[in-house]
């Protein structure tokens, strides 16, 4: 009776059996099953004869019948000594390749390291509140003719949410200020610091996790003119003294008593302010920021917070704020206006409403980590296959001798672990000793905890898993398949290793990966290059912008007329900020004789009549404005026009234009200036002489003599405003912070694309080692019947070329396509030339060719005699 | 208590081998068993039994020849030993000695 025709019992289960199953018992007992398993078929059918095997099996399953694992570790023991010996011994035999492979391999798993506490760090954002899922911003939409989109609210959104919803646990609004002077009153020397503070209602703190050190958290920030401050602070502004109870100074005008002092903030948390104060004391400090019952206006700083109870989901809670505009705005303003929801865990990441980095940008540091590793284990592979022909004697005794395929496979794993696990340690090391360097230099607060980091411990073990079995098991695998006659006749050739077309296959994969960093590294430089010197429409260097002084128009007047006798001063003007800059309030604007508001929102720009020439705008219709300090007249630029729909610009001047409830004279347009960073488009915008919302002093210098003309600025402005601090920022670096983001993604490339790039080199130094080593009398009959150094160097050369030239042809559209992506977060970008592809593949080339170049030549030039004496 | 001691199943599944006299193998003892007891019994069980007894020395075992059914596997024949003989004898006289034991007023009321 053949059993092919008859169904068999599910072989899985027979070979779990005899996984299990104690040797001795287990021929006779499979035999019963197998019976058992007949005699069901033909009784019972194949249905239940499976399902009686199953049965039978798994009831095997118990301590008389398995087998005992005991001796096995035994033998296992001595067999796991034997590899290791053995994979020492080949280390040491080989080490040139042991050096390429560990020196690749800790390369990448450094870099690993790196960017995965990199990742985790920024990924950690606020997590440590509690139930951060039910945290959320409020958010502000403004459908106009782009919806736009801004994380302040209006002044009573809060109290708007007590009153008509139920939905939230805790509401809370905050406002964050920047750059606030604080004076000690109590100290002898009056110091001046100049800190973030945020005005915060009580309920703020059970929203966040931010514990007190001392103080009572239940009465926090609930009596006005309280404070509290972290220990850090604390420490900064009173060292040694007992903090509680001691007085700070806002703005040379606002006492608070501290009462209670914060636990120093985490650093993954993206509230960094380390001053509370009572929201109370908002509308004194600055009526503007606390206008009650002024849904008209948002502001960055301010913003509202809540927690939703656990029975309302967040598109319930979207859904309901929907009534928010139809209570409180007229009707046409209510399709304007719009609230929404957003979660806690999307504000660090959200672009568009002040999130740090995207989410993306994060994957895609990964993803270049995980490109190194695998560049690095493709080294390995390509090494291992390529040596496993020197090895087929060593195999061919193995097996002839009783080694199993299993066993042979798991000794070259044993022998790559060694090789990773050294790699791991050193790669662990290396990381220690750069992290103090990769936070320097980009400004990080890192840090590498090895053993009290279980998320990294994993990462790490699986990475080695993940590096171990990537590079161990294909050359592994064919190394136990050797057939050992073969092996041991010598008759094995490059074919039976998988042959050229694997290794060639990882070649490519290397050198895409290489070219595509390098493209990418070549157009963010460019790209950026292009936003740091283009021509933002005004002048950004030698400009040194100051704080306003204390006191008024008079001190104003003071400050600048002495500013402008000192030598190294070309011009001063007042403003609220740069042409290009970070603050951007926006306003309504009413046009001529229309009876509508425009649709679209203006930019600000309050600036003195000497705005205009210190930055050298240009004027392109009409004249600059008249001295003044109120509004009177008006500039516009061409942006603010052309969405007038104005076709001329001839035509406004001389108009009236309503803007933020003022009327005055439109007296000239100036030429478009880019009034933020390259990413964004050109806002409208107007110019006018609004005196108290100058903020800074723009001085233009004279860049001879620069540290003399800077001292006596810094004294001159201190005479003035003896009370504040002194401050001075050069506008072009203002604008360069605008890319700090950019730049920090441009230099990590730039790094990594130099790691990938020695990773790549160093597989392709060891590929060529060792094909020089496998030619050498191939090199020899060449030259003995006649081939130049030429025709032998190109012989190597061929080879390399080809592969380069394939890996170009992935690299080039794959790199296009992902920077093409890049850029369009630019909305004034750079165009893709052919030349940075170009570039890409000489760079490349030359590397190669320098890196393969002494081997191939070194072969090149040998005396065939040598090669081929000996037979 | 004496030494050997024989729990329930393993006398039924002895006895049982003792009944196949050289034709006791796993499959043949549970079909044995099954047909004369109406009891079910699995592979697993009867298998660690016969294993158990086997290493107190009750039984011994030997492989028969290899057939085409069955996989190719050979079947191993248990047989009871003189010892194993000795704990089914005893097991057997200690539940007599009891029956005997029984007065005759207890399973024969007078009626």
């Amino acid at each position: 009776m053949s059993h092919s025709q008859y169904p068999r019992p599910p072989k899985f289960l027979l070979r779990f059996f005899r996984w299990y199953c104690h040797p001795d018992y287990q021929e006779d007992i499979e035999g019963d099953l197998l019976e058992r398993f007949e005699q069901r078929l033909n009784s019972e059918g194949v249905k239940k004869a499976r399902w009686g095997f199953y049965k039978d099996v798994l009831r095997l399953l118990r301590p008389g019948i398995i087998r005992s694992w005991y001796p096995h570790q035994l033998y296992h023991y001595t067999m796991f000594e034997n590899n290791l010996t053995i994979a020492l011994r080949n280390l040491k035999k080989h080490r040139s390749y042991a050096a390429i492979n560990m020196l690749g391999l800790t390369l990448g798993i450094a870099s690993a390291i790196l960017i995965f506490i990199f990742v985790k760090y920024h990924l950690s954002f606020d997590t440590f509140h509690t139930d951060t899922d039910r945290i959320y911003r409020i958010t502000t939409e403004l459908h106009l003719e782009d919806i736009d989109h801004t994380w302040g609210v209006p002044s009573p959104m809060a109290q708007a949410i007590r009153n008509d919803f139920t939905f939230a646990e805790e509401v809370a609004m905050v406002t964050h200020l920047s750059d606030k002077l604080i004076t000690i009153p109590s100290g002898q020397d009056q110091e001046k610091f100049k800190e973030s503070i945020a005005f915060a209602e009580p309920a703020f703190f059970n929203i966040f996790n931010f514990p007190l050190a001392r103080g009572n958290q239940h009465t926090v920030l609930l009596e006005p003119n309280t404070a509290i401050v972290t220990e850090r602070t604390a420490q900064k502004y009173f060292s040694e003294e007992d903090p509680m109870g001691k007085t700070i100074r806002l703005g040379n005008r606002i006492d608070f008593v501290i009462t209670g002092i914060l636990k120093d903030l985490p650093t993954n948390t993206d509230r960094p302010q380390e001053i509370y104060l009572p929201y109370a004391n908002l509308r004194e400090y600055s009526p503007g920021l606390d206008e009650e019952g002024w849904w008209y206006s948002t502001n960055r700083g301010r913003q509202c917070f809540v927690r939703l109870k656990s029975t309302f989901s967040s598109t319930e809670v979207n859904q309901s704020l929907l009534t928010i505009p139809e209570k409180y705005y007229t009707e046409e303003e209510a399709q304007i206006w719009n609230f929404t929801l957003q979660p806690l865990s999307d504000i660090h990441f959200n672009p568009d409403l002040g999130g740090y980095v995207e989410k993306k940008n994060l994957w895609a540091l990964a993803l270049i980590g995980l490109f190194l590793v695998i560049t690095a284990c493709v080294n390995f592979i390509n090494l291992a296959t390529a040596k496993a022909l020197s090895r087929s004697k060593e195999i061919g005794v193995r097996k002839v001798l009783g080694g199993l395929r299993r066993q042979l496979f798991w000794q070259f794993i044993a022998e790559t672990t060694l090789i990773t696990m050294l790699a791991l340690v050193v790669a662990i090391i290396l990381a220690y000793i750069v992290l103090p360097y990769v936070n320097q230099l980009f400004d990080l607060p890192l840090s590498l905890q090895l053993f009290q980091d279980i998320q990294l411990l994993t990462f790490l073990s699986l990475l080695l898993l993940f590096a171990i079995f990537l590079s161990g098991a294909y050359p592994g695998l064919i190394m136990a398949g050797f057939k050992p006659v073969q092996a041991l006749k010598g008759k094995l050739t490059q074919q039976h290793i998988g042959g050229f077309s694997l290794r060639r296959g990882l070649v490519i994969t290397q050198f895409t990966i290489s070219q595509l960093l390098i493209i990418g590294t070549i157009i963010i430089a460019n790209q950026m290059r292009y936003a740091q010197q283009a021509d933002m429409g005004f002048q950004q260097e030698a400009i040194v912008m100051l704080p306003r002084p204390e006191g008024g128009i008079s001190a104003m007047d003071a400050l600048h007329n002495q500013v402008s006798q000192l030598s190294g001063v070309k011009q001063a003007t007042f403003c609220n900020a740069a042409p290009a800059s970070g603050l951007n309030p926006t306003t309504a604007i009413r046009f001529d004789t229309r009876t509508e508001e425009e649709s679209f929102l203006i930019y600000l720009r309050a600036g003195d009549h000497r705005y205009v020439p210190t930055f050298g705008l240009e004027l392109i219709a009409g004249r600059n404005l008249q001295p003044s300090d109120t509004v009177r007249e008006y500039l516009l630029n061409e942006t603010a026009v052309k969405k007038l729909g104005v076709a001329v610009n001839q035509e406004v001047i001389g108009k009236n234009v309503t803007i933020n409830g003022k009327v005055g004279i439109i007296v000239g347009v100036v030429k478009d200036f880019h009034n933020k960073s390259l990413h964004e488009a050109i806002d409208p915008i107007y110019i006018t002489t609004l005196s108290s919302n100058y903020g800074s002093c723009a001085v233009k210098l004279n860049l001879a003599d620069l540290s003399s003309t800077m001292a006596a600025l810094e004294n001159t402005w201190k005479e003035i405003s003896p009370n504040q601090v002194y401050e001075c920022d050069f506008l072009d670096e203002q604008i360069a912070q605008f890319y700090e983001l950019d730049n920090l993604m441009l230099r990590l490339i730039q790094i990594f694309a130099s790691i990938a790039i020695i990773i790549g080199c160093l597989g392709l130094y060891g590929l060529v080692l060792f094909m020089a080593s496998q030619k050498v009398k191939e090199i020899g009959v060449r030259k003995v019947l006649g081939a130049g150094v030429g025709n032998i160097l190109w012989l190597f050369g061929q080879e390399c070329a080809r592969l380069l030239i394939i890996a170009f042809g992935i690299a080039a559209p794959l790199g296009w396509w992902l920077m093409q992506n890049w850029l369009e977060n630019f909305t004034y970008r750079i165009k893709i030339e052919p030349e940075i592809f170009a570039l890409a593949m000489v760079t490349t080339f030359l590397v190669a060719t320098l890196t393969a170049g002494y081997q191939s030549l070194k072969a090149s030039l040998a005396n065939p005699v040598d090669s081929l004496r000996n037979e | 208590m004496s030494k050997h001691h024989l729990g329930e199943f393993e006398e039924i599944v002895m006895l049982t081998v003792a009944i196949l006299h050289g034709r006791a193998y796993g499959v043949a003892i549970i079909d044995e068993i099954e047909s004369r007891l109406d009891r079910k019994v699995s592979i697993g069980s009867l298998q660690t039994v016969l294993r158990r007894l086997e290493n107190k020395g009750y039984l011994d075992s030997e492989f028969g020849e290899a057939t085409k059914q069955r996989g190719g596997k050979r079947k191993r024949y248990f047989t009871v030993t003189n010892f194993g003989k000795q704990a089914l004898q005893e097991a057997k006289d200690q539940r007599l000695s009891l029956w005997n034991a029984i007065p005759t007023i207890a399973f024969n009321p007078p009626s």
